[in-house]
């Protein structure tokens, strides 16, 4: 069940997965965002993309999620990629705090 | 051997009737009383041990409840299944029983057999033909009880099923109240844009009912206005809108359509409290939107004042009561409510006289809902409706006022110091800020700059007995200024992204400031708002 104001949903074509996430992503709910997107992308998982289109409100704890995930997907060379459009809540912090230089962020899927 | 208790003369029978008929004895606590009056009997009787049981009627078990000689049985809870044993035979029987031998065939409780009780007699308590309990008496020595004993006892057990009945009744009554007053909010809630007042008033007949209203700001932000009536009244009544409230609120915080909420609430009650019957009325209120979703299961349609000046009921699709087996679903109407109306939820206690149609009631609470604060209308339409006459129902009435647009106005907010806060939080920020005119990109900057502060606060500001956070702002030239404020011990925060916080303040707003005092942290973030 998802928590109130999020919803995690998880496409997978066998080699890519598709996460989307509408609503806001916060102190209450990070913690299930990012268990979500873990079971969702498995070892065969050979590029993951998370669109982040319909994200209301995320900061610097959606961010941290983000981060420590591109980091284990690196180690597991597992692509990652970033869909936010500009002009979006999410694009907005995801620039401020930098995770634009570590993961491809893309306007649309 | 046997104690020979020698007949005794009418003038001493006189005496021990006057004994525990006695006047002196009418001023006294139920529970003293029935001490008192098993003294006297114990010493008119000569009995070594007296006691009283009650029926338990929900568990049909016989509760010891006072007892001299061997109070054990009271400090034990002794319980005596109806219709076996000494006590259970005499309330099942409703007749007296006297024992002149007692062993584990005859009586169940162990205490009077350990401690040697060689006879015993016991009547029965009753109240218009029906059981309350029992009365019973008995020796160390054996005894022959005569019919006159008999009397005697059946004449105290009279005196003590009369203070009981009252006494349960006054219980019951008063638990009633007290259940009612816990459960109906004592102070409603505070939410930004929305006043609120209520009344509650038990109905003169049999005091509180099944009456209640509750306001409560739902996870997504949006406001769940609640008005039900139980069928039935009393403590009953009360214990089963005590829990169709909680129950309600339970299905509420997972899912916000109202007829959803409702047809779970209904297959709770008539699962676990078959035969109840309650009608109920949901509203979801999206402050954001101004949009009203409404589902009523039989519960009368609000009046609501526009602020044209007219005052209409609601019209809405009316479903079956709550705990009415029915195959359709239940219906949401969805309306949009200006701001500035003003929305009047009642119970049909308030409406519905014998002697007056209800039409005419209709009408005089149309006249009285108008716009004006929401303690102004509930006080005309007491005045109006109820005036003097005490209410033969218990009456619930709820006014609920979407403040007026007055966009830009200083605006507070204080939630306790939770995650789940954070989000009602943000959703009357971004709608304070969207009526105040900011920008796509303001509302969007100052909603994380203020979302990190308010966060920071949830996470460090208090250890575990919590606190709370509050949020203001106002406009200052081209600027808004929010403050997120605490009352909390300054703690660093921990943790890599606490620093990706702090840039993401500073880089959303013009000006961050953080003061922290003794009295607690406060951020102040200034944004210019057309950019």
């Amino acid at each position: 069940m998802n928590p109130p104001g999020i919803t995690v949903t998880a496409r997978s074509d066998g080699d890519t997965v598709l996460i989307v996430i509408e609503g806001e992503i916060d102190l209450s709910n990070a913690d299930h965002v990012e268990g979500e997107i873990t079971a969702a992308i498995s070892n065969r998982t050979m590029s993951a993309a998370i669109d982040l289109t319909a994200v209301t409100y995320v900061d610097s704890i959606g961010m941290r999620v983000l981060f420590e995930l591109a980091t284990r997907l690196e180690t597991a060379q597992i692509g990652l990629k970033l869909v936010a459009p500009i002009g979006s809540p999410a694009r907005r912090v995801i620039e401020i705090s930098g995770l634009n230089a570590v993961v491809d962020i893309e306007p649309h899927v | 051997m046997t104690d020979q208790v020698p007949a005794r003369e009418a003038t001493d029978r006189l005496r021990d009737i006057q004994a525990v008929t006695d006047a002196a004895l009418a001023h006294l606590e139920v529970e003293e009383l029935l001490d008192a009056l098993l003294d006297r009997v114990r010493e008119i009787l000569r009995a070594d041990t007296a006691a009283i049981l009650l029926l338990d009627e929900r568990s049909d078990f016989l509760v010891a409840t006072a007892a001299r000689g061997i109070e054990e049985e009271v400090v034990q809870g002794v319980r005596i299944p109806m219709g076996l044993g000494f006590a259970g035979r005499i309330a099942a029987q409703k007749e007296a029983v006297i024992l002149d031998h007692v062993d584990h065939t005859t009586v169940l409780n162990p205490i009077l057999r350990d401690r040697g009780i060689k006879s015993m007699l016991g009547v029965p308590l009753l109240s218009a033909g029906d059981v309350l309990g029992v009365l019973h008496v008995g020796t160390l020595r054996p005894r022959v009880f005569t019919p006159e004993d008999v009397e005697l006892l059946q004449l105290v057990a009279d005196r003590v099923a009369l203070a009981t009945q009252s006494r349960i009744s006054d219980t019951d009554r008063a638990a009633a109240v007290a259940l009612q007053r816990s459960l109906l909010p004592g102070r409603l809630p505070m939410v930004a844009g929305v006043d609120l007042a209520a009344r509650y008033v038990p109905g003169e007949a049999e005091g509180v009912g099944g009456d209640w209203y509750d306001v409560f700001a739902l996870p997504s932000g949006a406001l769940c206005i609640v008005m039900g009536d139980v069928v039935g009244r009393g403590l009953r009544a009360a214990v089963v809108m005590g829990r169709l409230r909680s129950t309600l609120r339970a299905y509420a915080i997972t899912n916000d359509d109202p007829a959803d909420v409702l047809s779970l609430v209904d297959r709770k009650l008539q699962y676990f409290e078959p035969g109840e019957m309650a009608t109920a009325l949901v509203v979801v209120y999206d402050t954001n939107e101004d949009r009203l979703r409404i589902s009523t299961a039989g519960h009368p349609a609000p009046m609501v004042a526009y602020p044209d000046g007219s005052t209409t009921m609601l019209e809405l699709s009316i479903d079956p009561p709550l705990g009415v087996r029915t195959a359709r679903p239940r219906r949401v109407t969805e309306l949009s409510l200006p701001r500035g109306a003003t929305l009047c939820l009642y119970t049909d206690g308030l409406v519905e006289r014998r002697t007056v149609p209800f039409d005419d009631r209709l009408d005089m609470l149309r006249e009285a809902v108008k716009i004006e604060s929401p303690q102004a209308v509930c006080a005309s339409v007491m005045q109006r409706l109820v005036g003097a006459d005490a209410p033969a129902d218990d009456i619930a009435l709820l006014v609920v006022r979407v403040a007026e647009h007055r966009p830009g106005a200083p605006w507070n907010l204080a939630v306790p110091a939770m995650p789940a806060s954070l989000m009602p939080l943000r959703t009357a920020l971004r709608r304070w800020l969207q009526d105040a005119g900011a920008s796509e990109a303001a509302v969007i900057d100052l909603l994380v700059a203020a979302g990190e502060a308010a966060s920071n606060a949830v996470e460090h500001a208090y250890g575990p007995a919590g606190g709370t956070v509050s949020v203001s702002a106002q406009l200052e030239g081209d600027q808004a200024v929010v403050r997120v404020s605490d009352s909390g011990q300054w703690r660093e925060p921990r943790g890599d992204h606490r620093g990706r916080g702090s840039l993401i303040m500073q880089m959303t707003t013009d000006e961050v400031r953080v003061e922290r005092g003794p009295e607690g942290t406060e951020v102040v973030l200034r944004r210019r708002m057309d950019q």
